[in-house]
């Protein structure tokens, strides 16, 4: 039964060509760990490195979107200051093209805003993209924000191909948020 | 003034900032978990050094393979700072390398640049393994 039941999800993950996938609390460490194993993972892999580099580029991005924004968060100090965040990341294949999906919960009051965002990046073309990043590297960060706009532009413009986005309603408050990049 | 060299980790650059020289280099890596932690005293000591009315010329190589964006954002204050001490009359070169095949850390330099107008900045090609 035991078996039975985690390779269920196994066979799940393997079917949607995901290579890595991790669920649960996010550090900072664990982003390090997880980037490092995926350097390494696609280097074995022949992968050529401007495009190691970019997969890690927007996997960067990614987890920390995650660790600052997910609504399911707990702080904390011990002998360093902690910052743990749920959501899960997968990284997988397609193809010739590698795909990450990150997702996490978020507060139903910040949906309408990071729709807003994405929205527009996703209007954009690359030309687009690349004169929205040098008006945002010269702007203050806005509020709260520690760096989310430019964060997106950054994964934008790595992507291969426009970024995919969805959120499901989980209750009055919060929703899953899932967003797909393809590189 | 004291130089500032600071070794680079796992995902921290490299800094060394020869003051007297005037020659400043960052090499490596940039995505630290907390970016004001690690860039505070490289801001510090690069403030006080372009306070200083001294003439030396600066020449800074920029030879990063990757940083984040919140890097980004530190990374075009750094370029902000030396665009103001070279407006007030102190010569400024920046060199940004960027390896054979890596059209994103080129471009970056283009983006970086595109208002600089004291500084002398230029792009360097270098090989594979050249830099970092």
């Amino acid at each position: 039964m035991l078996a039975q039941q985690y390779a269920a999800i196994k066979r799940d993950l393997d079917q949607q060509g995901i290579v890595f996938s991790f669920s649960g609390y996010l550090s900072e460490g664990i982003l390090y760990s997880l980037g490092e194993a995926l350097r390494e993972k696609m280097t074995l892999a022949d992968t050529d490195a401007p495009t190691v580099r970019r997969v890690f580029a927007v996997f960067v991005e990614q987890m920390q979107n995650i660790i600052r924004y997910s609504a399911e968060k707990v702080t904390g100090a011990t002998t360093r200051a902690v910052e743990l965040s749920a959501g899960m990341v997968t990284i997988g294949m397609e193809g010739n093209t590698v795909f990450i999906v990150c997702g996490n919960t978020v507060r139903n009051d910040d949906v309408p805003r990071l729709r807003e965002r994405l929205d527009h990046l996703r209007s954009l073309d690359r030309e687009g993209i690349k004169s929205y990043y040098r008006e945002q590297l010269r702007e203050e960060p806005e509020d709260g924000s520690r760096g989310a706009t430019i964060g997106l532009i950054e994964i934008a413009r790595r992507a291969s191909e426009p970024i995919d986005y969805d959120f499901d309603a989980m209750d009055d408050e919060r929703s899953f948020f899932c967003l797909k990049v393809r590189i | 003034m004291d130089s500032l060299n600071i070794p680079a980790t796992g995902r921290t650059p490299a800094v060394a900032f020869d003051f007297a020289s005037g020659h400043l280099r960052m090499s490596g890596e940039s995505y630290p978990d907390d970016v004001a932690t690690f860039f505070g005293p490289v801001f510090t000591a690069l403030r006080a050094y372009l306070a200083d009315a001294d003439p030396t010329p600066i020449h800074f190589d920029m030879e990063l393979l990757y940083f984040n964006s919140s890097s980004a954002k530190v990374l075009m204050n750094i370029l902000q700072m030396l665009e103001a001490a070279a407006k007030a009359g102190r010569p400024v070169s920046v060199v940004w390398s960027y390896e054979d095949n890596d059209e994103s850390m080129r471009e970056l330099g283009e983006d970086f640049s595109e208002d600089l107008q004291h500084v002398a900045f230029s792009l360097r090609n270098v090989p594979v393994g050249a830099i970092g």
